[in-house]
């Protein structure tokens, strides 16, 4: 102890908590009641040790019982994270049920309505096939001045093959819809708004073996028939099982300002 | 045999009657509790040099848990609490390692 309190040594601070460890009062000996009691076993020290036991003791159950709050805490996040999960699944499992409904709908409205497919037959929304007959007109190639074909001999012949029963009437690939005009523009008959040229080869679906003879029963078979014996106009049919027309172009079957009339659909 | 009593006695009560500690004094339990193993160190190891004075145990005891906690509180006033608590722990400890060493010399002899 002498040498360690003396002033000229120097000494690291841990080095001296380290060395003087126990308490000092240990080695002093004292005089009084209680010089010589080195006793242990006391009450006093009993009740020292109850005290470090019971602060040892609420200490651990203190934080154990803090414990399960910060679990349960943690616990409901990661399920309320899970349910939150499934349920996003849930949505989209939804999400992607409904689109799939519609597309179905939408594809059998498309597929399966027999009436709503034959207005687009009837109207050229769409192309169509089946039997018919095909018109091949041409001009005459004697020169004479009335020898070549204009738009009213294409309106007269479009117009009879209508009244011989013809469902759907293309010129040169150009499908005659509800606003298709047939008119003569810049030298060339245009129908459509697309000019073609001669010769002009009329397919008309409808029943093959009957359009032909109602055809030429009609007015508009009289004047054909004329025009072919007047002005040798060249007129050839071809029946056929297996033709087909195309569709309206888009551009003539937009509709911009007439609208259905409430109740009448 | 007392003292085991005791030790059983704090033990038991603390596992039946859960005391709760006071909101306010809960940061300088564990720094209590670290000073009072401090004490308990020193007098086991007074206890086996034979110089244990029950009186200097009580004493060294009580003034090592309210000085510990003192020091954590004027830390904590301070701004200074966490560092001033590492402090603390680092000086008990050392005394806590050096009387266990010392036990362990007397009985092992090594």
């Amino acid at each position: 102890m002498a040498e360690q309190e003396a002033p000229t040594r120097a000494e690291g601070l841990l080095e001296q908590i380290a060395d003087t460890a126990l308490d000092d009062d240990y080695y002093v000996v004292r005089a009084g009641d209680y010089a010589q009691s080195r006793e242990f076993n006391t009450p006093l020290t009993a009740f020292v040790l109850a005290v470090f036991a019971l602060l040892v003791v609420m200490a651990a159950v203190q934080t154990r019982n803090d414990r399960p709050a910060t679990e349960r805490e943690r616990s409901t996040l990661i399920s309320d994270v899970a349910a939150r999960k499934k349920a996003q699944a849930n949505r989209e499992a939804t999400a992607e049920r409904l689109r799939k409904e519609v597309a179905d709908l939408s594809a059998s409205v498309d597929r399966f309505d027999p009436a709503y497919q034959n207005v687009r037959i009837e109207t050229g929304d769409i192309a169509a096939s089946g039997q018919g007959i095909t018109v091949v007109a041409s001009p005459s190639n004697k020169g004479n001045l009335d020898g070549s074909i204009t738009d009213d001999d294409l309106q007269i012949l479009v117009n009879g093959l209508w009244y011989a029963g013809a469902e759907a009437v293309a010129i040169n690939g150009e499908r005659i819809g509800t606003t298709t005009g047939i008119h003569f523009a810049n030298g060339a008959i245009n129908v459509n708004f697309k000019d073609i040229a001669p010769p002009y080869s009329v397919v008309a679906l409808g029943p093959s073996d009957t359009l032909l003879q109602r055809f030429e029963d009609n007015p508009a078979g009289h004047y054909w028939a004329a025009r072919q014996k007047n002005a040798a106009v060249q007129f050839g049919v071809t029946p056929s099982s297996d033709l087909s027309v195309p569709a309206v172009p888009k551009k003539r079957m937009t509709i911009r300002h007439a609208t259905a009339i409430k109740g009448e659909e | 045999m007392i003292p085991v009593i005791g030790l059983a006695i704090g033990i038991v009560a603390g596992l039946v009657l859960k005391p709760t500690v006071p909101t306010d004094l809960q940061p300088y339990l564990p720094i209590a509790i670290v000073a009072a193993l401090d004490a308990v160190i020193g007098a086991l190891r007074a206890l086996g040099e034979r110089r244990f004075n029950d009186r200097v145990f009580v004493v060294s005891f009580i003034s090592n848990v309210v000085i510990a906690a003192f020091m954590v509180y004027l830390g904590d006033q301070l701004g200074v609490g966490s560092q001033l608590s590492t402090g603390v722990v680092v000086v008990l400890g050392i005394r806590i390692f050096a009387n266990a060493a010392a036990i362990r010399r007397r009985i092992f002899h090594a």
